[in-house]
């Protein structure tokens, strides 16, 4: 009964206001991709990160993901003017960005408490930021701002949490999540890690699965490796449509 | 050829296109009762700027008289330069209804001067005379005897102006008289004599009158400049209590503003909001911003900002919004084609937005310094 009088009045809305008026969200087109030229892009299932939405990166400990979130910041740099790093919890370093060959014109480091940290995300969003690196969790208050400022806008949003609250990770569209598998060791010296990456959460595309990454850790300042973060051809091997873990 | 001059009669008769073809009268019967202006259908009675109310009442009775209304006259006056200042880059325009463009350097002078032919009609109502000289005394002299809506163009300055009268040389009634009584009665006469001589007899202004005579054009044009101010606002009655109705009317205000600046081309860089309370103590609240603001998100974006956070003591029965200094906008598109982004501009903005809430430390752009350095803090500036 409640069913059809929903469909009756999803009718009558079509009828007065046109078909466009009223869409099921399962019909909308997804948002457009931003190539992030990094493995990620075959993980989103639409060839880049979404614009205008927030997508996260989660795990505990040293999982590689602010490694990740640095390689896609620095692809930013060269695709936007603006690249912003929202900095709650002052621990961006520039430094670690070098080997991704970024850009610094086109990067700002916004430092604010968590609470102001909100406020200025969902400004510079609503602004029209072209990338956007939320160092950690935005106060509930400001995640409906933020969201609406990106989607008009076509921000891209980036988190990077170790475990996102419940309201931030339901404002997320797309959240992968990170776990180390083991040490990259090389004459005795730490050079990176291994880790699995998986898509926990995909309102953007079907969720693809997971993969495995390879990632080196810069060594130094005048040390640049050619390719930071890469897939590995390991023993976990990436896992096609077909058999993805839902 | 450089100056085009085009006359169009007293500013303050283009108030009253109606009586254009009547007689008209424009002047003052409380200040100095002295005529400001007169119509050329008045001419023949004889009545002329300069000469008393009552005396030109007497003289042409019929005519219609009208009071001076000097602020229409001068935002007339500010209407036709703006307008004009479009078409060349000097400009100069008189209330007394003389419009000089200088088209020097412009790549089609002639449509420039065709388009300022239309917009003085436009402005006026009636088709003004034009004429086209090297200089602007020589250049009003050949409008004033075009037809209406025509151009006189000289060729030879000193042969047009050496058979006119002397009277025209801009001198006052005894300096006129002395060269009536020296048999200077034309141009031609007073260009035969050097300058020195007739300064001896008139003093700075012989010099000057020899010059002009010979179609030197010592005068240069002043300039027109687009006015660097504006500002807008509303009173309230009642007064107002409630901060939403205070920011839909700064909304409003800033998005008239917007509209001013993108005629202008221009950008704030000064902005200033002032409150006025029922109790009568202002209050305001006034910041210079890095890169001028233009559109009305920009401008509200700040101004929004500081109202949220005002803590009226009273009613508020007027705000204002002012922008006390503008700048071209223009080079604000440098990084137009820069990236992905939506409004480069409004990023910045919202960045320096930050800054003046926050402090200017919240916003950094990390820059290398010692990358070596085994401090952090040392590596970025």
């Amino acid at each position: 009964m409640q069913e059809t009088q929903l469909d009756h009045a999803i009718s009558a809305i079509r009828v007065r206001f046109g078909s466009q008026a009223l869409t099921r969200a399962a019909q909308l087109p997804p948002p457009q991709p931003w190539p992030s030229c990094t493995p990620l892009d075959r993980l989103t299932g639409i060839g880049g990160l979404p614009r205008g939405r927030l997508t996260l990166l989660t795990g505990s400990g040293t999982c590689g993901k602010l490694t990740l979130a640095l390689a896609l910041l620095g692809s930013a740099t060269h695709e936007f003017a603006h690249a912003v790093v929202i900095d709650t919890r002052s621990s961006f370093d520039p430094w670690a960005l070098l080997p991704f060959d970024p850009d610094l014109s086109s990067i700002t480091v916004v430092r604010l408490e968590s609470d102001s940290a909100g406020e200025a995300a969902a400004a510079l969003a609503k602004a029209g930021a072209g990338f956007i690196l939320l160092m950690g969790e935005i106060p509930e208050p400001w995640l409906g701002p933020l969201e609406a400022g990106a989607n008009r806008s076509g921000t891209v949003l980036v988190g990077v949490v170790d475990a996102p609250g419940r309201a931030f990770a339901h404002a997320s569209s797309l959240s992968l999540g990170f776990s180390r598998t083991e040490w990259v060791v090389e004459r005795g010296r730490l050079i990176g890690l291994r880790t699995i990456a998986r898509c926990l959460k995909n309102r953007v595309a079907p969720p693809l699965g997971e993969t495995a990454l390879e990632i080196h850790y810069p060594q130094s300042a005048d040390l640049f490796l050619e390719h930071p973060v890469s897939e590995a051809p390991l023993h976990v091997a990436e896992l096609e449509c077909a058999s993805a873990v839902v | 050829m450089r100056i085009c001059c085009g006359l169009t009669g007293n500013l303050e008769l283009a108030r009253r296109p109606d009586l254009y073809g009547s007689p008209v009268v424009v002047g003052s019967w409380e200040d100095d009762e002295r005529v400001i202006a007169v119509s050329e259908e008045t001419m023949p009675f004889g009545v002329a700027p300069g000469m008393p109310m009552r005396q030109a009442e007497h003289l042409c009775p019929q005519a219609t008289f009208i009071s001076p209304d000097p602020v229409a006259a001068a935002q007339l006056r500010e209407l036709i330069a703006s307008a004009l200042y479009d078409l060349a880059p000097i400009v100069e325009v008189q209330v007394a209804g003389i419009a000089w463009l200088d088209v020097k350097g412009v790549p089609k002078p002639g449509e420039s001067i065709r388009e300022a032919r239309r917009i003085l009609r436009t402005a006026i109502g009636r088709e003004s005379r034009l004429g086209l000289a090297p200089g602007s005394f020589s250049a009003r002299l050949a409008a004033a005897r075009a037809r209406p809506g025509r151009l006189m163009r000289i060729e030879d300055v000193r042969g047009f102006l050496a058979p006119l009268s002397s009277h025209e040389l801009p001198l006052d009634e005894e300096q006129l008289e002395r060269l009536d009584l020296l048999g200077l009665r034309t141009l031609g006469a007073v260009a035969a004599l050097g300058p020195r001589e007739l300064e001896s007899q008139l003093g700075r202004e012989g010099r000057h009158a020899v010059l002009l005579a010979r179609g030197d054009e010592p005068d240069e044009l002043m300039p027109w400049r687009p006015p660097l101010f504006t500002s807008a606002h509303r009173q309230f009655e009642p007064p107002v209590e409630d901060r939403e109705a205070l920011l839909f009317v700064a909304r409003a205000l800033c998005s008239d503003l917007a509209g001013e600046l993108g005629l202008r081309g221009a950008g704030a860089k000064h902005v200033r909001v002032r409150i006025l309370f029922e109790s009568g103590n202002p209050d305001e609240r006034a910041s210079v911003v890095r890169h001028p603001l233009s559109s009305a998100a920009e401008l509200f974006g700040l101004i929004g900002a500081w109202i949220k956070e005002w803590q009226p003591c009273a009613p508020i029965t007027e705000l204002w919004i002012e922008l006390p200094l503008l700048e071209g906008a223009g080079r604000r598109q440098l990084r137009l084609w820069a990236g992905g982004d939506g409004n480069s501009d409004e990023v910045v903005a919202a960045l320096e937005r930050l800054q003046e809430r926050h402090g200017d430390e919240v916003v950094r752009r990390p820059r290398p310094a010692f990358l070596s350095s085994p401090l952090p803090t040392q590596r970025f500036a």
